[in-house]
């Protein structure tokens, strides 16, 4: 254990305390460590002699005199034998794991790095070795070299290298391309200096999960051989043995093969539960907070919705959002990432939300309908109306009634966001025939319709391609033609342009735009590009760490930007498409959301900063109608 | 949720399907069909290419041999042949055949017929000897010329006088198959068996059953089941559990353990039959502390073979005394007496051997026809030489690994190994096991080495004495010297045993380890 | 697609081949003589020594596998001596319950555990994500022989739902429903570490694919929860689980051993056990071949199912 935790600079603090946090871990631990103790202890404990006939007591039942687990067919007591058959047990799992470890995990490391012919042919054996049925290949060497606990032990340890090999090979071989790997070998290091420094203490952690992994399985595939009669020799026992034993009485005294089932059980459940728990602290992708399953709307605190009352919504508002906080919960620590957002939008009005990653923008749009992923997003608080209607703490049925119908979505990164196994033609479809009730034909020519609409040439063909097959401006294309799909009131653009290059990027906002005049259809365009905003949108809100620093018409704020941090992100933009490099020149990094410091958020990376700005929080100042800023030197020129 | 109600309805299907299943759908075994649990899938139905007692158990009801042994002793009377006569020099035999008896095939029973038998197994130019091996050929190996004198007479010549032919006419190796069915089924007809039986073959499905029909024109009165379903159902457990559940009307070899459990289930009823087997530990004479005649004694001495058959064997077998069974009661010395537990004598002339704490290689077979309960067997047999200085250490091997070993003699493998045999004549065992001319090394059983001319001799003269009453007083001699010499370690006769549902009606279990189902009946439910 | 299956198809062979000279090498080191096996307790050497003739044992190592593989090119797969009967014959007649035993565990560790596994994932941390992570765990962790034994305790002889072996009732078994009353305890048993395999995997599979922008797409355009964990997630799960599912299939046709054994079903485990133990090589070859050909051909058919649910693989 020593080991992976040194190799682990990530295993943050206590790799111990994260597997104590793991209940079922412990639990595994506990249990294992008891039957370990006491088969380690066997010698010392007040057992009789395991070996010992003593036939007037045989099939002594289970609580009689003498025998607390009862006696066997020869009245050896039960007890006696199920420690040290556990002992043996657990030690020809633990010898057969640990060799197949060291055999097959060199075969993956020799075969991994070496390549080329040895690769082939070794990785050709181990293929054929894993061809055979894993038990008739246990079985045949088993009888090629007799039955005994030790053969029994070789053919375990051979059927599982296998499994070390390949796994160790896959991450050898991940591993020899590595910069360090490189940087070794051009440092004259020798290929052995190398696996050994470089290589096998970065394998450890694929080691220690194959071996927590196949160690239960090998103990259970020991006790097979032994229950199959192959194992351990009389009168020796292990657990497999006393059950084979025990099985042809099983109908005249069921506590011979049942209490060695049971204890085969526990350890192997014991043995399981601690692999599970390392597993998850090796696993640097579980290490990292773990798999969460996002629900299908985010949750709405029960609080939240008392909120409600006050804040009238704009009476010519389609949407109308009012002191929005979305704020997620992790490792408890509370990291707010929308908070106190409110604005409204009109018919056919654009709005644009700008702001660095992190500022809270994506996670403002994704909000409205519930997108935000719980865990670990809760929304704690404000209010979402639609033509009126409260969405949050809206049923999902009626949620979902809305979504991609009257509000659709163009999300950034079209691969990602695209089902790969799905065609696109299918996927539009599947946006119409969920809100319109249509037959799959009409579903098919109006999803082409709006292929064509995109300007997505060969629409009929390409209907029927996968995402992978397309370009990146075409999936973006096909995004945009499911937001379509419904004729919405409003779409929810989330930086849908990021991903394309610079010409393709002019492309879409030209064809969103065409597509808005023509349609009326409100559009929320989020993005971190004051370029875009300024071909695209009506209006601009700028954010900031959680909370709208400035907005404003987007001819005032271009003209006359009232926050530092606006008149920042305009200056560093003026190359369309380069959008990283531009904001790369913000010197300093946006504050933590979960340690906001009191005071302006913006103070520490402010170039105007004054002591008052850290003082107290800083409302959003109004400057005018549909015109604020949250700086307190706003009115300054 | 909508998408729970897929799951739940996903989920309604396989209940429904496991209790479309759990249903009981397949017919009852109906009055006249009796299922017998056998022990193993037979090896092949040609009782001239097998060995086992298991396939000699559906053998004996397909087919019926010259001589049989009458129901309930180990006698000689007369089945396809009527009547017999032994020359005065003991070597020819002439049997004058039953007429009108016909092959299931129809083909007619004759004196060919029963030439044809006799040289496909003994003559290697015969044309269809390549239909064996023949392993049991050599109990007929004393035959000379076999002839055909006329239709109905046979005429057997042989090379000495040889007293168990007879017996071993009666065995199941001695069963006649139909020459045209063996013409036919060439390699095969171990699968496609045609004899004169009770029964007629009817259907083998691999390890699910062979099914034998009711042979109306069977010549000793045809039987009253219409069919009889052997299942081999190698784990005893199982069997056990199919006889509970009532998936048998018959089970032999019960486990000891089994019996109790039987009585309190109710409905069943056990029979028991002592036979002539003898359960013995081959003691390696040649080489190691067994060389000594006393430490060959002193293991007679320490192993407690009473409380070896009642707890062990339960009861099912009664203590061993010498060489031949007590089944054979007319060659059997009935003042032997068993070697008695004593630990103390066995310590002691352990001492006088100077073969304290010897250590002993044990071999032990994982199961095998009439080895009882192998392991168990060996295991407290340990324990006891444990108890007057034996370190023994056991190795097991699958049946038949074991025999493969253990026939090739004991040097260079172990000091003792266990061994059963079953017989039908008291002249089998000791003579190809405990002759000088029977060691391994000269093709016999005499894994043991033990080599005493005087039991050589006497062997010799038993075989070729036409005397009966002759013949048991050698052999109660070679019973005493060889309990005296003990080459073996004489554990145990087994008391064969069977159970039935209280249906099963007229079974008699038979000293020969034969099953005999052709008077069974099956009473209504 | 085609292409790849036949090249997939072709690259068998090497496999199979390596396999049987494999299993030649390991039967050669096994102690004892068939010709003994053959003959049990009345070998004596002169037999012994014809009997090795006849059956070409007294050969060479390299002539007895050249004269086995001559011959399987032709189609015969030689004559097992331990049963006296061509080794194809009793193969054949062996393989159909095993695969109806394997397939039929294999259908349901499929189902039960994807449902589990999808609902896991689904109910992460709920009450029924616990109590099925809880039930993998004893099911990866019980040994299947153990099992089985209790499963005939409880069902056949206490209960008597459901007979103690065998494929068919004994006597007018057949059809269908005879067949599935007698499968439905050993394709269990054998299903239960599957299972407990293919869960695990569905649930932490379910759980990355859930995370993806694509389900999040999904939600967005308002299909139900259903549409979304099944057509959405679930397929692409399968994706990372088919090829799993046929290494299951190793698992599976090794656990039948056991199960085979527990409940006497007339597969070609068994068969391949007592072959073994006897020596007779050509059936131990025939047998191990074949078992081996068709978990190649399942695990090439989860291979191209798998080519079939996900189109970026290349063909």
């Amino acid at each position: 254990m020593t080991a992976t935790t040194t190799t682990l600079p990530a295993a943050r603090p206590g790799t111990w305390a994260r597997f104590g946090r793991n209940q079922l871990a412990v639990a595994g631990g506990l249990i294992l460590a008891a039957v370990a103790l006491l088969a380690i202890a066997a010698p010392l404990l007040p057992l009789p002699d395991p070996n010992a006939t003593d036939l007037p007591n045989r099939l002594a039942p289970v609580f009689s005199a003498g025998h607390l687990l009862g006696a066997d067919h020869l009245g050896r007591d039960m007890l006696s034998r199920i420690v040290w058959g556990t002992r043996v047990s657990l030690a020809v799992g633990l010898i057969a794991a640990v060799t197949a470890a060291v055999i097959g995990s060199t075969i993956g490391i020799v075969a991994g790095f070496c390549g080329r012919w040895v690769d082939g042919v070794l990785m050709r054996a181990i293929d054929m070795l894993m061809a055979f049925p894993y038990l008739l290949l246990a079985l045949a060497i088993v009888a090629a070299l007799g039955p005994g606990l030790l053969n029994a032990l070789f053919a375990i340890s051979i059927v599982n290298i296998p499994f070390f090999a390949r796994a160790v090979r896959g991450v050898t071989v991940g591993l020899k391309r590595r910069d360090y790997v490189a940087a070794a070998r051009l440092s004259g290091q020798g290929n052995l200096t190398i696996l050994t420094g470089e290589i096998l203490p970065n394998l450890l952690p694929v080691i220690v999960i194959t071996f927590s992994t196949t160690l239960g399985w090998m103990i259970l595939e020991t006790a097979g051989l032994s229950f199959l009669g192959l194992g351990a020799q009389p009168p020796q026992a292990d657990l497999g043995s006393m059950l084979g034993e025990g099985r042809s009485l099983l109908l005249v005294a069921p506590h011979i093969a049942l209490i060695p089932g049971l204890v085969i059980l526990l350890v192997v459940i014991g043995i399981n539960l601690v692999g599970d728990g390392i597993r998850d602290l090796v696993d640097p992708r579980l290490a990292s907070g773990g798999l969460v399953r996002p629900g299908p709307a985010t949750a709405v605190a029960c609080d939240a919705i008392r909120q409600q009352a006050g804040n009238p919504a704009a009476p010519d508002a389609i949407l109308s959002v009012r002191n929005l906080r979305t704020h997620f919960l992790l490792n408890e620590e509370r990291y707010k990432a929308v908070d106190d957002v409110s604005f409204d939008l009109r018919p056919g009005e654009c709005l644009g939300i700008v702001g660095e990653s992190g500022s809270g923008k994506s996670v403002t749009a994704l909000s409205l309908l519930g997108l935000v992923p719980t865990p670990p997003g809760v929304i704690v608080g404000g209010s979402i109306r639609y033509r009126g209607q409260e969405l949050l703490g809206l049923p999902l049925p009626k949620l979902q009634e809305l979504r991609g119908n009257r509000i659709a979505f163009i999300f950034q990164d079209p691969l990602g966001t695209l089902n790969p196994l799905m065609t696109v033609g299918e996927q539009i479809v599947e946006t119409i025939t969920r809100h319109q009730g249509v037959t799959h034909a009409e579903a098919l020519t109006h999803a082409i319709g709006l292929m064509d609409r995109v300007r997505i040439p060969n629409a009929r063909d390409r209907a029927s391609a996968y995402p992978h097959e397309l370009s990146g401006g075409q999936r973006q294309r096909i995004g945009i033609a499911m937001a379509l799909a419904n004729d919405p009131d409003i779409i929810i653009a989330d930086e849908p342009t990021t991903a394309l290059d610079v010409t393709i990027q002019a492309e879409v906002l030209k064809l969103l735009q065409d597509l808005r005049r023509e349609r009326d259809t409100a559009l929320l365009f989020i993005t971190h590009d004051f370029g875009v905003v300024s071909e695209l949108c009506d209006r601009v809100m700028v954010m900031y760490a959680g909370r709208i620093v400035e907005t404003g018409t987007t001819a005032e704020v271009l003209r006359d930007p009232r926050h530092p941090y606006t008149r920042r992100l305009m200056a560093c933009v003026p190359v369309l498409g380069q959008p990283e490099r531009a904001l790369d020149a913000i010197p300093g990094l946006p504050p933590a959301v979960n340690h906001l410091p009191p005071g302006c958020h913006f103070a520490d990376r402010c170039d105007r900063v004054i002591d008052r700005c850290r003082i107290g929080s800083i409302p959003l100042e109004d400057l005018g109608p549909g015109r604020s800023s949250r700086c307190i030197r706003a009115f300054e020129p | 949720m909508t998408w729970k109600n897929g799951w739940r309805a996903a989920c309604g299907t396989l209940l429904m399907l496991m209790a479309l299943g759990a249903s009981p759908a397949s017919a009852q075994v109906p009055d006249d069909v009796l299922v017998v649990g056998q022990i193993a899938e037979p090896k092949s139905l040609d009782p001239h290419a097998v060995t086992a007692t298991n396939d000699f158990r559906i053998l004996m009801n397909l087919y019926d041999g010259l001589v049989r042994v009458r129901s309930g002793t180990l006698e000689i009377e007369p089945a396809l042949a009527e009547t017999w006569e032994v020359s005065s020099d003991g070597k020819t035999y002439t049997f004058k055949l039953r007429q009108g008896v016909k092959f299931h095939d129809g083909a007619p029973f004759d004196a060919e017929a029963v030439k044809f038998n006799f040289d496909r197994m003994l003559d290697g130019k015969h044309p269809q000897h390549d239909t064996g091996p023949f392993p049991l050929a050599f109990f007929f190996s004393a035959i000379e010329r076999t002839e055909a004198a006329d239709p109905r007479t046979v005429v057997f010549h042989l090379k000495e006088p040889y007293a168990p032919l007879l017996s071993n006419l009666a065995y199941p190796t001695g069963l006649i198959v139909s020459p045209e069915a063996v013409r036919k089924g060439g390699k095969d007809y171990g699968r496609k068996p045609v004899g004169t039986g009770a029964y007629r073959f009817a259907e083998w499905q691999s390890n699910t059953k062979v099914v034998v029909e009711r042979n109306s024109d069977y010549w000793d009165g045809a039987p009253k089941l219409q069919a009889v379903i052997f299942r081999p159902l190698t784990d005893a457990n199982t069997r056990l559990t199919e006889l509970l559940a009532g998936g048998l009307d018959l089970m032999v070899e019960v486990p000891p353990d089994a019996v109790d459990l039987l009585g309190k289930a109710g409905g069943f009823k056990f029979h028991e039959q002592a036979g002539p087997h003898l359960w013995f530990l081959i003691l390696n004479t040649r080489e190691g502390p067994f060389k000594d005649v006393r430490v060959r004694q002193a293991v007679n001495y320490a192993i407690d073979k009473e409380a070896l058959v009642k707890g062990v064997l339960q009861g099912t077998a009664t203590v061993a005394d010498s060489i031949v069974p007590a089944a054979f009661e007319w060659a059997h010395d009935d003042t032997l007496q068993p070697y008695p537990h004593d630990p103390d004598r066995a310590r002691a002339l352990l001492r006088e051997a100077g073969a304290e704490g010897a250590e002993l290689k044990f071999l032990v077979a994982e199961g095998g026809s009439g080895m009882l309960a192998p392991v168990p067997m060996a295991t407290a047999i340990q324990a006891d030489l444990a108890k007057v200085g034996f370190k023994v250490t056991i190795q097991t091997y699958e049946w038949n690994t074991y025999l493969g070993l253990v026939n090739q003699g004991l040097v260079g493998k172990g000091d003792m190994a266990e061994m059963a045999w079953m017989t039908n004549d008291p002249d089998t065992l000791p003579f190809l096991t405990l002759r000088t001319d029977a060691l391994p090394e000269r093709g016999g059983f005499n894994s043991g080495y033990y080599s005493n001319p005087e039991v050589d001799k006497l062997l010799l003269q038993a075989r070729q004495s036409t005397d009966r009453d002759a013949r048991a007083e050698l052999y109660r001699q070679v019973q005493r010297i060889v309990r005296e010499d003990a080459p073996w370690a004489f554990v145990a006769n087994w008391k064969q045993n069977a159970v039935t549902t209280e249906r099963v009606q007229g079974f008699e279990l038979q000293p020969s380890f034969l099953l005999n189902l052709a008077h069974v009946s099956k009473a209504a439910q | 697609m085609l292409s790849y299956a036949l090249r997939r198809l072709a690259m068998i062979v090497p496999v199979l081949l390596g396999i049987s000279v494999i299993v030649f090498l390991i039967m050669a080191m096994i102690p004892g003589d068939p010709a003994l096996a053959i003959l049990g307790s009345f070998a004596t050497p002169e037999n012994t020594a014809q009997l090795r003739q006849d059956l070409g044992l007294d050969r060479s190592l390299i002539e007895q596998y050249a004269v086995w593989l001559g011959n399987l090119l032709q189609g015969d797969f030689g004559r097992s001596y331990s049963l006296n009967r061509p080794v194809l014959d009793e193969v054949t007649e062996r393989l159909g319950p095993t695969l109806l035993l394997a397939g039929a565990s294999l259908i349901l560790c499929t189902i039960l555990g994807l449902a589990a596994g999808v609902v896991s994932a689904v109910r992460q941390y709920g009450w029924q994500d616990k109590a099925l992570t809880l039930a993998v765990l004893v099911g990866l962790s019980t040994p299947s022989f153990w099992l089985g034994l209790i499963l005939v305790l409880i069902f056949s002889v206490g209960l008597r739902w459901f007979p103690v072996s065998g494929m068919y009732a004994i006597y007018g078994g057949g059809g269908l429903t005879d067949l599935l009353h007698h499968l439905a305890l050993p394709a269990f048993t054998l299903a239960v570490v599957a299972t407990g395999v293919i869960a695990r995997l569905t649930r932490s599979t379910m759980l990355e694919v859930l995370r993806q922008d694509f389900v999040r797409t999904a939600r967005a355009k308002g299909v139900t929860e259903r549409t979304v964990i099944l057509r959405h997630a679930l397929r692409n799960a399968l994706v990372n689980i088919v090829p799993i599912i046929g290494i299951q299939t190793g698992f599976v046709l090794g656990g039948a051993v056991y199960i085979e054994t527990v409940f006497q079903w007339p597969g070609i485990g068994r068969m391949l056990v007592t072959a073994i133990s006897t020596r007779d090589i050509l059936l131990v070859q025939g047998g191990v071949l074949v078992v081996a050909a068709c978990y190649v051909l399942i695990n090439l058919a989860a291979d191209l199912i798998q080519h079939m649910l996900d189109p970026r693989i290349g063909t």
